[in-house]
């Protein structure tokens, strides 16, 4: 159970968080104010296009993208997944010893197979 | 608090998932032609733990804490499944090698669902239930989709999968709420809690096994959440969906027994009725609708949704002082239904092979072009309607004493039952009346042996276990899952 | 109030507008950034509740991958997601059921734990707990997660993979 006092320090430590977060929220706004107010204000229709390299910007902005690259997507979700669990694998590893070094090495060993298939199938090549 | 592992509980479990692992590795380094390979490779895996599993018989071992449990309930069922995932695996091996399909990842997620299937009758926690069934669920999402090529294929998959991950979400919601009033996620503990004075959360404690409950009944395809199931059944390789309709929705009927009758069994007042017209429901509708259906693997499909609505009908019976007999009528119902049907979904797929369209009409002249499959799927087809001289008149023969000895409500259903399967015979004989009595186009049928084989194992244990029907009711009432 | 429910209400009411405009948005891309900022919100929650693990894990895989996945999936359908409107005929009976779901399960918790005549003691220090739980108590099902996500992972690579003639 929580305690008054770890309360209060927890709280207190995200309020240190909170203050950086206004902190850049308010120098972002107030940059994006500043030149707002400052900057010539001149609005011309060739502002608006879709700036690319210089060139006259041909198509739609939109265009499908090949399947195959979702799997990139995909590698980094389940990776990702794999990484929320050594948080509290960290926490607790010195207490547990070699207990806690197998079980993640069971874990991790099982999800590298599932890389190694994906690099033996070349799905990890770019092009 | 540091518990030692019993590794000899969870043996059939390590080599299983041993094997997993083997199939994977093995096959990125197999050239394409000899992919095929995975499958014995698979098959001696799934022996090895069988093996293993049939040294526990006897045994009642926990472990990790008390949320594993391996009781007679659990080796029984454990047995089963890897029953079923050989046959399954023999039923693979032709459809998978000829239709050029991923074969080493088809049976490394076969395998997978597999291993799910294995862990779910000794779960005794909402966690490792929950893993479980999402360990059965999530590979057969993706090999129901393996025929990449075809649309229907790919919409089975997908529904497969949406109605799969919405009824996840409801039962993890329901778990969470019932860890919030009882405090914990052991299913004895919770039992004993429930039971217990609940400081004015009772209403939320029923919600909540409501909403386990719903999400178990869209696994097990109960009306009102049975829609995906014939178009999943129909779109998936015919290996897969024979798996579906007999392992997956037994697992889900395993992890829903535990739930209903160890943690929630004090509320069985409340839920009881709700089974009740999910069970009449359930196989009024499915067999209203098979009496229409044209396409073989759409009426079996249909016919599964009837049969899981006499497999809920125990359910119904829990708190009129027959718990242990009703208990007992689920749990050979649920085996005797997946032999059964893993039969006539072999005579399928043998019949696939012909025609890709599936339809009965495919079916006629059956008797003279392959003897031995017309026979066994005419067995089959008697057995799932109920009557004798098949296992099947004593599956639906313990469900309807159970509901004569509870009475009140439980004869009233056991009346619906008996009538549901008269109707049902009209549509289970359809398929012998086109093998039997129509003319077919005269072309000798050339089955895998593998697959000729599983329908006459099946047919033969459909009519011994009629014969001898404590080959498997003699099991389900050593379960001590349940008390009086 | 306390400070506490301060931050709630604050982090509740914002994201309870991304939720409204995440389904009212008529763009898939918008949709998908409102779909951030209610996630992030139910992090900040978490946190306020004082269970840091959960917020975080809420904050690192929905915000961060979950809606990457997203973008991803859009990015993979052919229609061109410009102003077009993304509706259908179902509007209102989605909008009634929603509601219905609503009132249901404010009912139910209201009728469980009553408006404020119950103070909930906070958990602190879970990251080191749910490791606890995890590595002594859950080793089984933590490592069937794994499984789940091999089986994932090789599913998405065989039918997100172009056939090729091997």
């Amino acid at each position: 159970m929580l305690s008054q006092a770890s309360a209060e320090t927890y709280y207190q430590s995200y309020a240190v968080v909170l203050a950086v977060l206004a902190a850049g929220v308010l120098l972002v706004g107030v940059a994006f104010l500043a030149a707002r107010l400052i900057a010539p204000h001149r609005p011309l229709p060739a502002k608006l296009t879709t700036y690319e390299c210089g060139i006259d910007p041909v198509g739609q902005g939109w265009s499908q993208s090949q399947v195959r690259y979702y799997i990139y997507g995909f590698l980094f979700v389940i990776f990702d997944v794999e990484a929320v669990f050594l948080f509290p694998w960290a926490r607790i590893f010195e207490r547990l010893g070699y207990q806690a070094v197998v079980e993640m090495g069971i874990f991790i060993g099982i999800l590298a197979v599932g890389l190694l298939y994906a690099w033996r199938k070349g799905v990890l090549k770019w092009v | 608090m540091n518990p030692t592992i019993d590794y000899h509980a969870i043996l059939p479990e390590l080599i299983l998932s041993g094997t997993l692992v083997v199939v994977l590795v093995v096959d990125v380094f197999l050239r394409p032609p000899r992919k095929w390979l995975a499958m014995p490779l698979s098959f001696a895996g799934v022996l090895a733990a069988f093996v293993a599993t049939l040294t526990l018989i006897g045994a009642d071992r926990t472990t990790f804490g008390g949320s594993y449990h391996v009781d007679p309930f659990a080796v029984l069922f454990k047995v089963f499944f890897l029953s079923v995932a050989m046959i399954v695996l023999f039923l693979s091996l032709r459809y998978f090698r000829e239709g050029r399909y991923y074969q080493g990842e088809y049976y490394f997620l076969l395998l997978s669902s597999v291993l799910g299937c294995v862990m779910m009758p000794s779960s005794r926690d909402l966690l490792m239930l929950f893993i479980s069934l999402e360990l059965v669920s999530a590979p057969a999402f993706l090999i129901a989709a393996f025929r990449k090529n075809d649309p229907r294929s790919n919409e089975a998959g997908l529904k497969f999968f949406l109605i799969g991950v919405l009824s996840s979400a409801v039962m993890l919601y329901g778990m969470s709420l019932i860890y919030g009033v009882t405090g914990s996620t052991n299913l004895y503990e919770i039992g004993k809690a429930l039971a217990g004075h609940l400081g004015g959360q009772e209403t939320l404690a029923l919600a909540a096994i409501l909403f386990v409950v719903t999400g178990f009944a869209f696994k097990v395809s109960a009306f009102p959440f049975q829609f995906w199931a014939p178009d999943t059944y129909e779109g998936a390789p015919v290996p897969v969906t024979a798996f579906l309709a007999s392992a997956s929705k037994a697992a889900g009927f395993t992890g829903l027994l535990q739930l209903m009758f160890v943690a929630f069994i004090h509320q069985a007042a409340f839920w009881g009725p709700v089974f009740a017209a999910f069970s009449i429901f359930t196989m009024s509708i499915g067999n209203l609708v098979a009496l229409q259906q044209r396409q073989a693997v759409r009426l079996l499909a249909y016919s599964s949704i009837a049969q899981a609505g006499y497999m809920l009908l125990p359910f119904a019976l829990a708190g009129h002082g027959v718990d242990k007999e009703a208990f007992a009528a689920a749990v050979t119902y649920i085996l005797i239904y997946a032999i059964m049907n893993l039969g006539a979904f072999a005579v399928v797929v043998a019949v696939s092979r012909k025609s890709s369209a599936l339809l009965i009409a495919d079916f006629a002249g059956l008797m003279r072009n392959a003897p031995l499959l017309a026979l066994a799927m005419t067995i089959f087809m008697v057995s799932l309607a109920g009557v004798p001289p098949t296992a099947g008149f004593w599956g639906k023969f313990f469900v309807f004493r159970a509901g004569i000895d509870a009475g009140g409500i439980g004869i009233a259903l056991a009346v619906v039952m008996v009538v549901n399967s008269v109707i049902s015979l009209f549509y289970y004989l359809a398929i012998p009346r086109q093998m039997i009595l129509v003319e077919g186009p005269e072309e000798p049928m050339r089955s895998p042996a593998l697959v000729t084989f599983v329908a006459a194992l099946a047919a033969a244990a459909v009519i011994a276990v009629f014969v001898y029907p404590d080959l498997i009711a003699h099991f389900p009432p050593l379960s001590t899952l349940v008390g009086s | 109030m306390t400070g506490q429910e301060y931050a709630f209400v604050v982090l509740a009411l914002v994201g309870t507008v991304g939720a409204v405009r995440l389904v009212t948005a008529k763009n898939v891309v918008h949709a998908a950034l409102y779909l951030v900022v209610t996630l992030a919100m139910v992090g900040s929650i978490y946190l306020v509740l004082g269970a840091e693990f959960v917020g975080w894990v809420q904050i690192l895989i929905y915000v961060g991958a979950i809606v990457i996945l997203f973008l991803f999936g859009l990015m993979l359908t052919k229609a061109p997601i410009g102003r077009e409107s993304l509706d259908n005929q179902q509007r209102g009976l989605a909008l009634l059921v929603a509601l219905a779901v609503l009132a249901g399960l404010v009912f139910l918790i209201q009728d469980a734990f009553h408006w404020g005549d119950r103070k909930m003691n906070l958990v602190h220090n879970t990251t080191g707990e749910v490791g606890r739980s995890i590595f002594q108590h859950y080793v089984l099902p933590f490592e069937a997660v794994s499984f789940i996500l091999l089986a994932a992972l090789i599913g998405a690579v065989v039918l997100a993979r172009r056939e090729e003639r091997e």
